[in-house]
């Protein structure tokens, strides 16, 4: 104390250097960094399955871990739960239905309790008969509600468990009509929708008993959560394999109209829905597809690109468009022309992607590119003279694997030209010549070096057009200065014969026993 | 086969999306509120007693002054026996001790030497600085016989009036020390009345009255104003304002008092809120900053900056005249009083600036009002700060310590800007227009310093476009002829970076077009003398710093990275600076870059940078040691080094593409750090250890394989009590071991809960450690779950003893309630671990602990002052308690009053965490009421 003068509460002066300040921060943050690990491992333990649920009115509280004592506990008071409704069911006179309602709510309300829900222990108490019962027609919506909410979460179980549900289809599809109330048909759509999430065996089930047009009219009206819940129950019952499914809902009156008024108009909840339903459409359906290219929808697509940022919307939106392109020629030959605004377009909102700091959508965007790339020599010009290129370079040389093969797609494309027929593609010699100067070729020797098949293949092949079409016999000596003999020699005695052929046939031809000879 | 054509387009893959299961929300039940009486539970402090070894008796008291002489003998083996003799008889005998002291102080005719040791032992026999040892001695003192101790202050009383300076001033200090323990608890009434004696006799020497009044002011700087009434307060003001008379006395009592008032300033409270006091009071201390003593005058200036912070909201009648004194010290006076008059305009601004924070938003009708002095005073307040931008030392560029006017007036024009904002602006630009071409550099250096120090507060639309008008003549000036301007030059640039450019709110001054330009310069500059050099530095910091989470621009600054890192790591190389600051700004710029890198885009870059730093950590194991000297050279190297690899471990450890580089090397980096630990015998290396922190987290339970080697280590940390940071940071690092081995730690358990342990007990290791132990507790009763077992009969009383520290703890200190508040929050993350490891095996153990953690937690949920983060804490040690406890400790929370309240309270809090963990709470314990 008393030494000090009081002078000795000077300030820090504003003219400081910066090696203190950042190493006592560098410090902190790396003290600060165990805090928060500690804190979410303490969170993890307790709040371990907090996850997304697809459903709104879901508050904190019930997200109880389960223990065994737990889980136990649920088991049993779940068992009485449906003999209670067992007595419920049976009983006839005045007061039954309330009590029915009751037991259904008992039932359903332990079956929500947790994402893991007690369906074993219902299914062997008998739950299912009971349902299907309570579901019959001319039952008070509160008791169609209860059942069909019963029936949603024992379907969203096991396999086994989802193909419990059998015997309540055909009452679960008939409650989809107009003659139900809409939170009904909703819970019922919902049902439905995890039952054809489950497998093929099941969709087939579900489209023969004729699921598919009730469902598709749920999606006409504007808004609310039943035409969502109704477009994501489609796009599960869509998923073939067999387009037949995705043929007939487009096909439906109205659906067209309504997937392109929700894609101009929804929010991107619903958006985000209605873009997977065309996802499988293009996807599957080549008739389906050809309906799609002629309408707005691929300008729809490109404004919901332009302007959101949610990637839950953003994937299926690209998905539906790389489909698009991909699935008819008319996209690119007519709608997607080099010189339209809507093809400036495409490729500034794809560019956009794959500026994102978002690996899916940087993917994803290079996917949709590779099949714009595969078009025309004007369409191979139009990226090629676009922003994309830097782009795509730097991604192939620093990206992460996958996003590196879908743009490996990209730049290969881009330096062929389309034939007639069978036979060696033309090479574009100008393309090339500057993508392999801008350094993309070890970039494709790094794929040639990959495990997996597809890439390599993409890189041999590259190789092969750079061996073959570098002007004054470069190729070799480019290749070479890669390490590019490495690479394909690691084939010689590669499994996959065609890659095997592939490689040691380039080798031999240009890196011969005269190779360096002239020299 | 050729590339096939026209590749195929190939249809996306579908994606299977899983069921949903529709969850319900459960009706909200409501406990009964039954009510409690209060809690009543009895807190003690734990006291540390000391074993105390007896020696053999020796008769002290008379000999002590030879003791005293000889203990300051050029002969360190005369010195240390004396310094054994007296150690001997404090131990023996300390009352007597102390008494044989102040009477020695007290006794003129003793030399003046053993008289001032005397005083330093009795002084440090009353206080230290650290906070457990002071409170054994303030016991120690209590503990002793009244009237001895009634003895030993009349001797010091009594010393005020000595003839010897020294013995006075020396006494005045040992008298405040005890005012300190025995005012507040009213154990030493009569002081006050016996000091204001001394000054109302007027037939008492001068020197009295100068003594007098410096423990007046030590008396006041060591008590709170609330350990005096009102007419001590008053009488004490009496006596010290008219020792500032002129009329009456000489200039040392004058000085005494002006330095006294400035103490008791904090108990004017009431005197300053009555005008004729204030005006009284304000009128001596203006007369006595125009004394002819510049002594005087400084330390009534002192006085007007405490003033300033205190009494803000009644200055405004004065400030005419305040302005004028000031204004004439900053243009004229010397030096030391001119800095004091620039302070006070700091002070000013420090009140406007935090009123301006706090200031709500609807109307100024709550809190202080502002009295925008600066304002009205900017037309004149300014070019008088400008001015002093041109007195600057030659060279003082060298030395970023310096003080001086210059850098004072540059510091408070940075706080005007803050308080005023855009005003300032045109106030400021001519001056740096006209004088930043002129031929003198003094000219240019303060024009560019002026405008780097305007850069805060003014708004980014009034800046930018000066700013970037301005941007290219700054970058040539790094072409300057002279040293100072371009060091001020890279200044004002590292300001503009860090407050202009901030591409991650999409703002930024500089394009990306300019960026090479930008960059071009820094790295040419950052060749240049060691001062500039470093300032580059720092501007290279904050420019990269701008692209820290950018999105799509931080790819911006990836085509340049690999030049600046080889610069950076070139101006680390330097040995031209005369210390080693460029050094570690270079390397501490360095981490910032590879922070704040786009790991996608430059992972290979960093993962070559990795391989070198490991080299250059590598050489500096060669470095020849000769002297301490070279020792602690080595050791600041490799502070850096290791700061780096931490980085970069982080950074590439991040993701999942770039993890595989640290885990191939990870064998390499280990064994450097143990070589680095290796360079020194008895403490571990700080930084070291915070970089195996993150490769522990980096290789997960790969860690195991380098415990054997490296537990040493960790012990040697755990018991560093002297370098506190140390043992601290390896407590964290406990922590991530834990995570990374889980149960693979436990063979190494034993020895570090012993550690720990001991670590808690001791008196000696700094309190900031302690929380962080608790912490530790659970990481490692996370870790190992039931095995904690054994442990639980010795961490449980600690960490009930420490929750009952913290109800003790002095609230209104903000300094200690945020210790507190970190203490609560640590014991709170102790019980969650240790519950969490039992859960579900040995729940039972912890039930007899139960009931003790639910009244901690309800005084926690009592106390409104708590922080956020204490409250998450406790919520969720609730929830813990109920989901491991179950049906267990029903009936215990069914006493419980308090926590539906409090859950509701969080429950409609803004945090969503904390709601989070509220319901999570919540559903637990309902769980445990219905069971």
């Amino acid at each position: 104390m008393a030494d000090d003068s009081p002078a000795s509460h000077r300030r820090d002066p504003i003219k400081s250097s910066v090696g203190n300040v950042a190493a006592q921060r560098r410090r902190q943050k790396a003290v600060t960094v165990g805090k928060e690990r500690r804190e979410s491992l303490f969170r993890a333990k307790r709040l371990c399955r907090v996850g997304a649920t697809g459903d709104g009115d879901v508050s904190v509280e019930e997200n109880d871990m389960i223990t065994d004592e737990e889980g136990f506990l649920l088991d049993a008071q779940t068992s009485s739960a449906v003999g209670e409704l067992k007595s419920a069911v049976a009983s006839q006179g005045k007061g039954a239905m309330q009590k029915r309602v009751n037991a259904l709510r008992e039932l359903r309300r332990l079956l929500s309790k947790s994402e893991f829900p007690p369906v074993e222990a219902a299914l062997k108490a008998g739950a299912i008969p009971l349902l299907v019962q309570c579901l019959s027609f001319g039952s008070p919506d509160e008791q169609l509600l209860e059942a069909a909410w019963c029936l949603t979460n024992i379907a969203a179980g096991k396999p086994e468990e989802t193909k419990a549900l059998l015997p309540a289809l055909p009452l679960l599809i008939a409650h989809l009509g107009e003659k139900s109330s809409l939170p009904v048909a909703e819970q019922c759509a919902w049902a439905l929708g995890n039952v054809a999430g489950e497998g093929e065996e099941l969709r087939n089930v579900l489209l023969s008993q004729g699921a598919l047009p009730p469902l598709a009219r749920m999606m006409l009206p504007n808004k609310g959560s039943t035409v969502r819940t109704a477009a994501w129950a489609l796009s599960n019952l869509i998923k073939g394999p067999d387009p037949k499914a995705a043929t007939e809902l487009i096909k439906v009156d109205g659906v067209l109209d309504a997937i392109l008024r929700h894609l101009r108009k929804a929010d991107e909840e619903l958006a985000t829905e209605v873009a997977w339903v065309v996802v499988y459409l293009s996807a599957l359906s080549n008739f389906a597809t050809g309906v799609l290219v002629k309408s707005d929808v691929l300008q729809l697509l490109v404004e919901r690109l332009a302007t959101s940022n949610s990637l839950q919307l953003l994937i299926p939106v690209l998905r539906s468009l790389g489909n698009l392109v991909a699935g008819d020629s008319h996209t690119t030959s007519t709608v997607l022309v080099p010189g339209h605004e809507i093809t400036d377009g495409v490729i500034k909102v794809l560019v956009k992607c794959l500026k994102s700091d978002h690996r899916v959508l940087k993917k994803e965007a290079s996917w949709v590119l590779s099949n714009i790339a595969a078009g025309s020599i004007e369409h191979k010009q139009l990226i090629y003279s676009s922003e994309a290129v830097p782009l795509l370079l730097r991604l192939l040389s620093t990206a992460p694997f996958d996003i590196r093969r879908e743009v490996a797609y990209v730049l290969g494309n881009l330096c062929v030209a389309p034939t007639a027929g069978e036979g060696k593609p033309s090479l574009i010699e100008e393309h090339l010549v500057s993508l392999v100067q801008r350094g993309c070729l070890s970039g494709f020797i790094d794929l040639v070096r990959s495990a997996d098949i597809e890439a390599a293949r993409l890189g041999l092949q590259f190789t092969e057009l750079v061996l073959r079409g570098m002007p004054n016999g470069d190729g070799p000596k480019l290749v070479e200065q890669e390490d590019g003999i490495d690479a394909m020699e690691r084939y010689q005695f590669h499994e996959n014969e065609d890659l095997r052929n592939m490689a040691n046939g380039l080798v031999d031809k240009y890196f011969g026993e005269d190779y360096g000879v002239d020299e | 086969m050729p590339f096939c054509g026209r590749a195929p387009k190939r249809k996306g893959p579908s994606l299977k999306r899983k069921g949903i299961t529709r969850l319900s929300r459960e009706n909200v039940t409501k406990n009964p509120n039954f009510s409690l009486p209060s809690p009543c539970f009895h807190f003690e402090f734990p006291l540390l007693h000391r074993i105390r070894t007896y020696l053999s008796v020796v008769k002290m008291a008379m000999e002590i002054t030879q003791f005293l002489l000889a203990a300051q003998s050029a002969d360190a083996k005369v010195r240390t026996e004396a310094e054994a003799s007296l150690r001997q008889f404090q131990e023996q005998n300390m009352p007597v001790f102390l008494h044989s002291l102040s009477l020695e102080l007290s006794n003129d005719e003793k030399p003046v030497e053993s008289r001032r040791l005397a005083g330093i032992v009795l002084k440090n026999s009353l206080d230290a600085k650290d906070a457990i040892r002071k409170e054994q001695l303030v016991q120690q003192w209590m503990a002793i016989d009244v009237s001895i101790k009634s003895q030993i202050k009349d001797f010091l009383l009594k010393t005020l009036g000595s003839s010897v300076p020294e013995a006075r001033h020396t006494s005045s200090q040992v008298i405040a020390k005890i005012a300190s323990i025995e005012i507040p608890r009213k154990q030493w009434p009569e002081l006050i009345g016996s000091l204001l004696n001394n000054m109302t006799q007027q037939d008492r020497p001068a020197f009295l009255k100068q003594a007098t009044l410096e423990t007046l002011g030590y008396v006041c700087e060591e008590i709170s104003h609330q350990d005096l009434v009102q007419d001590e307060v008053n009488a004490v003001l009496t006596a010290v304002v008219q020792g500032m008379n002129l009329a009456d006395h000489g200039p040392e009592v004058r000085l005494a008092a002006t330095k006294a008032l400035y103490n008791a300033l904090e108990f004017a409270q009431t005197n300053f809120e009555n005008e004729m006091e204030r005006n009284y009071i304000m009128k001596v201390v203006c007369d006595t900053a125009m004394s002819k003593e510049v002594e005087i005058r400084q330390a009534a200036f002192e006085c007007l900056v405490a003033i300033a912070s205190a009494f803000y909201e009644v200055l405004e009648p004065y400030m005419q005249t305040l302005f004028q004194l000031t204004s004439n010290a900053v243009k004229g006076d010397e030096e030391t009083v001119a800095l004091q008059a620039i302070e006070f305009w700091s002070s000013i601004c420090d009140e406007e600036i935090e009123l301006q924070e706090f200031e709500s938003p609807e109307s100024g009708d709550s809190g202080p009002p502002h009295s925008c002095f600066i304002e009205k005073a900017l037309s004149s307040l300014v070019p008088l700060l400008l001015e002093t931008l041109l007195k600057q030392e030659e060279d003082q560029d060298q030395d970023d310590t310096i003080w001086n006017i210059s850098m004072a007036g540059g510091t408070c024009l940075g706080l005007v800007a803050r308080t005023v904002g855009d005003a300032i602006v045109p106030l400021v630009m001519p001056f740096v227009e006209s004088n930043i071409v002129k031929p003198d550099w003094r000219c240019r250096e303060a024009a560019t310093y002026a405008f780097g120090s305007i850069l805060e507060g003014p708004t980014v639309d009034k800046l930018s476009p000066l700013v970037q008008a301005g941007l290219e003549f700054l970058l040539n000036a790094m072409k300057d002829g002279n040293n100072h301007v371009k060091d001020t030059t890279a200044w004002t640039l590292s300001r503009i970076f860090e407050l202009l450019h901030s591409p991650a709110t999409g703002f930024s001054v500089i394009s990306p077009e300019s960026l090479k330009r930008v960059l071009g310069v820094l790295l040419e500059s950052i060749k240049d003398a060691p001062n500039v050099a470093e300032k580059v530095c720092g501007a290279i910091y904050y420019l990269v710093q701008g692209y820290e989470d950018a999105g799509p621009s931080a790819s911006l600054l990836s085509p340049y990275l690999t030049d600046i890192i080889s610069c950076l790591i070139a101006a680390s190389d330097r040995t031209d600076g005369g210390d080693s600051k460029l050094r570690s700004s270079a390397y501490e710029t360095l981490n910032e870059v590879v922070r704040c890198s786009n790991i996608a885009e430059t992972s290979s870059i960093i993962a070559q940078l990795l391989p070198v730093i490991m080299n250059k950590l590598g050489q500096t194991m060669e470095i020849q040691i000769v002297s301490s000297d070279d020792r602690e050279k080595q050791g600041d190297l490799q502070a850096s080094l290791c700061g780096v690899l931490q980085v970069i471990i982080q950074k590439l450890s991040s993701t999942d593409e770039t993890k595989p580089i640290i885990l191939q090397a990870a064998d390499q980096i280990m064994l450097l750090f143990l070589k680095v630990f290796g360079c020194r015998s008895s403490t571990v290396h700080e930084e070291a250890m915070l970089a195996i922190g993150a490769l522990a987290y980096a290789t997960g339970s790969q860690f195991e394989k380098y415990m054997p080697e490296f537990y040493k280590y960790l012990e040697m940390g755990l018991q560093n009590f002297e370098e506190y940071q140390v043992c601290g940071i390896t407590v964290g690092v406990v922590g991530d071991i834990c995570r990374a081995l889980d149960d693979k730690i436990l063979p190494y358990c034993d020895g570090i809960m012993g550690l720990l342990l001991k670590d808690l007990a001791s008196s000696e290791l700094h309190r900031s450690v302690k929380p962080p132990i608790f912490s530790c507790f659970g990481d490692i009763a996370l870790a190992i779950g039931e095995q904690f077992e054994k442990y639980v009969p010795y961490a449980l009383p600690m960490m009930q003893g420490a929750a009952e520290i913290c109800a003790k703890i002095e609230t209104a200190d903000d300094e200690m309630m945020d210790y507190g508040n970190q203490l609560r929050r640590s014991i709170f993350e102790a019980y969650s671990g240790i519950l969490q490891g039992f859960k579900s095996v040995k729940p039972d153990v912890m039930v007899p602990y139960a009931q003790h953690l639910l009244k901690f937690i309800e005084l926690v949920s009592r106390d409104s002052q708590r922080d956020e983060s204490v409250t998450r804490a406790a919520v969720a040690v609730m929830g813990d308690l109920a989901d491991a406890l179950g049906s267990n400790i029903k009936l215990m929370l069914k006493d419980c009053a308090f926590y539906d309240e409090f859950l509701g309270e969080c429950l409609q809090s803004d945090d969503e965490q904390l709601k989070e963990t509220a319901g999570w709470t919540q559903g637990m314990i309902r769980r445990v009421m219905v069971l």
